[in-house]
């Protein structure tokens, strides 16, 4: 099937190649959740300090936000157009910012990767030395916090996980909540 | 502005309950899916802990002198970069600052069954217990 948009009550919807299966919302439920505040330093890279402070901690995965902060360089992607009929729309090139960056707002994901390994997913607005905005997929492992401490708040569960799997729908991998064994 | 105060204020004493962690397919719009999650778990007020993804097109909306002004945010590929806000049946209120294809921010209320998923959303709620 070729991908295309289509209208549903006047809105645009998007027909990928892949299957369209039931269910369309996959969820799962934890009883609670630990919370953690993590003040990333001057000239960290902010992946490495998220992972070192989650390391030893009991968690499947865990939610979040950027409350406040900047960086000093940051690499970010936008959607691009492609011509590849299984995945008609994917991240193009990296932008790349250096210099003073504040944040506006941002959000992140740990998840877990095939094998287990956790994996951020980011996603955040911010604004550069001209005042110029930004906005889209962020690579934390190329964030360095600049001009100020970056402050994130993480919510961490047990017992499920949102993992990677490929999705046949939309030929990407994308992270999924699963069950996790007690560990 | 001054406007005379008419109401009490609520004031709730509680906490934070179970967490409903969920995918959105594509095409699956964000407050109504919300909303279903909470249906589906027995939920009767949450708030949003976690929202990543992307949309199809973006509808925001705000309070304008005449009324709900709209801010429509074209896509494919509007990248949410921030959730907030209270999931109650058929009258959630969330607020999204999200980016269009060239990076430019967009921020206000989302608009009901107008926010549909483009490739995914990683959407996180939580319960609100009153005591």
């Amino acid at each position: 099937m070729t991908p295309h948009f289509a209208e549903r009550a006047g809105v645009r919807t998007f027909i990928h190649e892949g299957p369209s299966l039931a269910p369309r919302l996959l969820d799962l439920e934890v009883p609670s959740c630990e919370e953690l505040r993590i003040v990333l330093p001057l000239a960290s890279n902010v992946a490495a300090g998220v992972l070192k402070a989650l390391e030893g901690r009991r968690y499947g995965s865990a939610v979040g936000r950027i409350l406040c902060g900047g960086a000093a360089h940051l690499s970010y992607h936008r959607m691009i157009v492609t011509d590849q009929p299984e995945r008609p729309y994917d991240y193009g090139q990296p932008v790349v910012l250096d210099g003073y960056i504040t944040f506006i707002s941002g959000a992140i994901t740990v998840g877990r990767d095939a094998r287990g390994a956790p994996l951020l997913h980011c996603h955040a607005g911010f604004l550069d030395r001209n005042g110029e905005q930004h906005g889209g997929h962020l690579v934390l492992d190329k964030l360095i916090v600049g001009s100020e401490p970056l402050t994130i708040r993480l919510c961490l569960f047990d017992q499920v996980a949102y993992q990677v799997q490929p999705d046949a729908e939309t030929h990407f991998n994308l992270l999924h909540p699963v069950l996790k064994e007690l560990s | 502005m001054s406007v005379a105060v008419t109401e009490d204020s609520l004031v709730q004493d509680g906490r934070l309950g179970r967490l409903v962690i969920a995918r959105l397919k594509p095409n699956e719009d964000l407050i109504d899916s919300a909303e279903a999650l909470c249906k589906e778990h027995g939920i009767a007020l949450a708030v949003v802990r976690g929202g990543v993804g992307s949309l199809i097109d973006g509808q925001l909306s705000y309070l304008g002198r005449e009324g709900m002004i709209q801010i429509h945010v074209p896509g494919p590929g509007v990248e949410i970069l921030s959730v907030s806000g209270e999931i109650l049946s058929g009258a959630s209120r969330l607020q999204a600052v999200v980016a269009d294809a060239d990076g430019k921010l967009y921020a206000g209320r989302l608009e009901r069954g107008k926010n549909l998923t483009f490739i995914t959303v990683e959407l996180t709620l939580q319960e609100w217990l009153p005591d």
